[in-house]
């Protein structure tokens, strides 16, 4: 069965890209979410096996979302998306639960080596 | 692929001009409250998107300012430094430096030097006065900036499909109009109405066009799926992609999403033979599939083409007969297309004998109806042993179909152009009768026909036997197609081709299957619309 990702970020390029990515190499899809309150809510209701989360969000700090992901859906993948310089912010986003993380201008390779590998954890643990 | 980078630059363009905007919007409101934390958490949220997206779209330098901007704002809101003095005339520069630079990428022209906007910002971090020209004549410029707005807009499809609808309902109107004004003779009027008219017809293809995508868009999510199932099936497979960039309605796209995915499936599981069959019937090792598009007249023309085993229709006869879905007197005359078309009745699957012959039909009748649900036809040709190529013709829009108009008992019927074949007018000596049913040789085929009032109005009966000199005069013919299979229908007078908008019947005339919907024609009069895949199979069913 393919895997079902929901895509967390406040830039509609960086969506379309990441979807693009993902989808090209056999992945679903299962949502785009811009801002943290809609990230909450599509986690909850989609159920995604991984979610890419972007670091700085418009309403809530993606830290923020992360945490409240993690109360709900402890065993969902959480992949951050951040940039140069968000070495403190990943570090603790690392500390509260995140699977692993891309750093942008992100490369596809890069991109599916994470999110395959993410998702290889949660195989091999459930097995 | 060249089309992916051109979405991504319009979108990187639409999304930095907002950006922009809102960037400007918030440091006005940042130099009113230089305290104001929501406006200064924006501008630091927009300059690090701007930064990351510039840097994915290789725009080093827009990423570069937006950079050193994003340190800036992150000092101030961090309380490392305030948003005043000759921090903000600095700042309000950045904004305009990286808007000007985002409408040179747009316009391709050389951007604008940045250094001196990177020495400032530089010399604001470690604490030193910023070196600012004397910009008298910049106030001018700034007097006299234009506004600049994104060239694109996303817009739902929902929207889209209500302007559809709307276009319909006025297309309805115009022929209403039209033929209001010749009954009315006013010359005025005529000039308007045909105005109106030209209008109302551009208004509706700028609408259908506004609503097309690239066919790429879907058949470019393909060769992952081949390479995934090729590799669960231990096949060896290329394939070969045409026509990326015919367009088509993107519900239409949608909609046969599934059904694609499921020939293609079939394709690489049941037509492609293994490496080693296929060496063994002397073809190569890899497996051919191609995907390909094209348009032809108003229709998108899909096929799914594979150089596999291909069906073999004595196998599909003698199932069929099995079934009991035909007779084994009728089926050793029914033509090969004829025969093949049976793969796409409901739940006729050859998948038990996939070892022995090709494993088609698993489920192509669910493909058949998301086809039939636009409208569109489904055709399977096949050489044994050689390959077999599926066809979806697909209409390029939903809502206005092409249809021929003609009269039978005084009342006015259309037939989509989709399922029309074509039409003639034969003599009463150009039929034959063969086991009670007419037939004529029209187009170096047997076809037969019938007369579309006993197939409408003979209740559940079969039909009556055809009787050789019972048909007098010329007879107007409509051979509709459906199913690789053709029937001539006769009707009293062909009226005239028109684009028609169908609206589904009311109820309870929606349990009548025989008809497609209705549509109104410009005099107001109703006419129904047939639909042929529903006639075919009453014809099959009622045949004597």
């Amino acid at each position: 069965m393919k895997n079902r990702i929901l895509i967390v970020d406040d830039s509609f390029y960086m969506r379309t890209m990441l979807k693009n990515m993902l989808t090209d190499a056999g992945y679903e899809v299962v949502g785009e979410a811009a801002n943290g309150q809609q990230a909450l809510e599509m986690a909850a209701q989609t159920t995604p096996d991984l979610i890419t989360l972007d670091v700085i969000l418009p309403d809530n700090t993606g830290l923020d979302v992360l945490k409240g992901i993690r109360q709900d859906q402890p065993d969902v993948k959480v992949v951050m998306c951040s940039a140069v310089g968000q070495e403190v912010i990943v570090n603790e986003a690392l500390e509260s639960g995140a699977t692993a993380y891309i750093v942008k201008p992100f490369s596809e390779e890069k991109v599916l080596e994470i999110v395959g590998s993410a998702l290889q954890g949660s195989d091999s643990t459930e097995a | 692929m060249k089309s992916r980078e051109q979405e991504y630059r319009e979108i990187f363009m639409a999304e930095a001009l907002e950006y922009y905007d809102a960037m400007s919007r918030h440091i006005s409101e940042l130099e009113r409250n230089p305290t104001d934390e929501a406006a200064l958490n924006e501008l630091f949220r927009l300059m690090h998107n701007l930064k990351s997206n510039s840097r994915a779209m290789g725009y080093t330098q827009i990423g570069e300012a937006a950079h050193h901007m994003e340190t800036i704002f992150g000092l101030i809101r961090s309380k490392e430094m305030t948003f005043t003095g000759l921090v903000v005339p600095v700042l309000f520069r950045g904004v305009d430096t990286i808007g000007e630079m985002i409408r040179a990428v747009g316009e391709g022209a050389e951007l604008p030097d940045i250094s001196q906007l990177i020495t400032n910002l530089d010399r604001l971090v470690q604490g030193e006065e910023p070196i600012l020209e004397d910009d008298s004549d910049e106030d001018d410029e700034d007097a006299n900036r234009k506004l600049e707005l994104s060239d694109l807009v996303y817009i739902q499809i929902k929207k889209l499909d209500h302007l559809l609808n709307l276009v319909g309902e006025l297309i309805i109107d115009r022929d209403r109009v039209l033929t209001l004004s010749r009954e009315i003779g006013n010359p005025a009027l005529a000039t308007a109405a045909a105005h109106f008219s030209r209008i109302a017809d551009e208004l509706q293809y700028s609408v259908m066009d506004a609503r097309l995508v690239n066919v790429g868009s879907l058949l470019n999510k393909f060769p992952r799926v081949v390479r995934d199932v090729a590799t669960a099936e231990k096949k060896d497979v290329e394939l070969t992609i045409v026509g990326e960039d015919i367009q088509i309605d993107r519900n239409i796209l949608q909609i046969i999403t599934d059904a694609l995915l499921h020939l293609v499936r079939n394709a690489v599981g049941h037509g492609l033979e293994t490496p080693a069959d296929r060496l063994a019937a002397g073809k190569s090792a890899q497996g051919h599939l191609t995907l390909s598009a094209q348009t032809q007249r108003d229709e998108v023309l899909l096929q799914v083409v594979d150089d596999g085993r291909g069906i073999n229709v004595g196998n599909v006869r003698r199932k069929a007969i099995e079934r009991g879905l035909v007779s084994q007197e009728v089926a050793a005359n029914l033509d090969d297309d004829a025969v093949r078309a049976f793969l796409f009745e409901p739940g006729f699957s050859m998948a038990k004998e996939v070892t022995e012959i090709s494993g088609r039909g698993v489920g192509l009748d669910v493909v058949k109806l998301a086809i039939d649900s636009l409208g569109g036809q489904l055709r399977v040709d096949s050489v044994l042993g050689e390959g077999t190529t599926f066809t979806l013709v697909l209409p390029t829009s939903i809502a206005v179909k092409g249809a021929l108009l003609f009269e039978l008992d005084a009342r006015s019927y259309a037939i989509p152009l989709m399922h029309t074949d074509s039409v003639v007018s034969l003599q009463p000596t150009d039929f034959h009768v063969v086991g009670g049913l007419l037939m004529s040789r029209v187009q170096d085929e047997n076809v037969p026909v019938v007369p579309l009032r006993n197939l409408l109005h003979n209740g559940d009966g079969p039909l009556p036997p055809a009787v050789k000199g019972e048909l007098t005069g010329r007879q107007d013919i409509i051979i509709v197609n459906y199913s690789n299979r053709k029937l001539g229908l006769i009707v009293d007078r062909f009226l005239r081709q028109q684009d028609i908008v169908i609206k589904p019947m009311s109820k309870p005339l929606d349990t009548i299957d025989l008809f497609g919907g209705v549509t109104l024609l410009g005099s107001g009069q109703v006419c129904l619309v047939l639909d042929v895949p529903a006639l075919t199979r009453l014809f099959l069913a009622k045949r004597p």
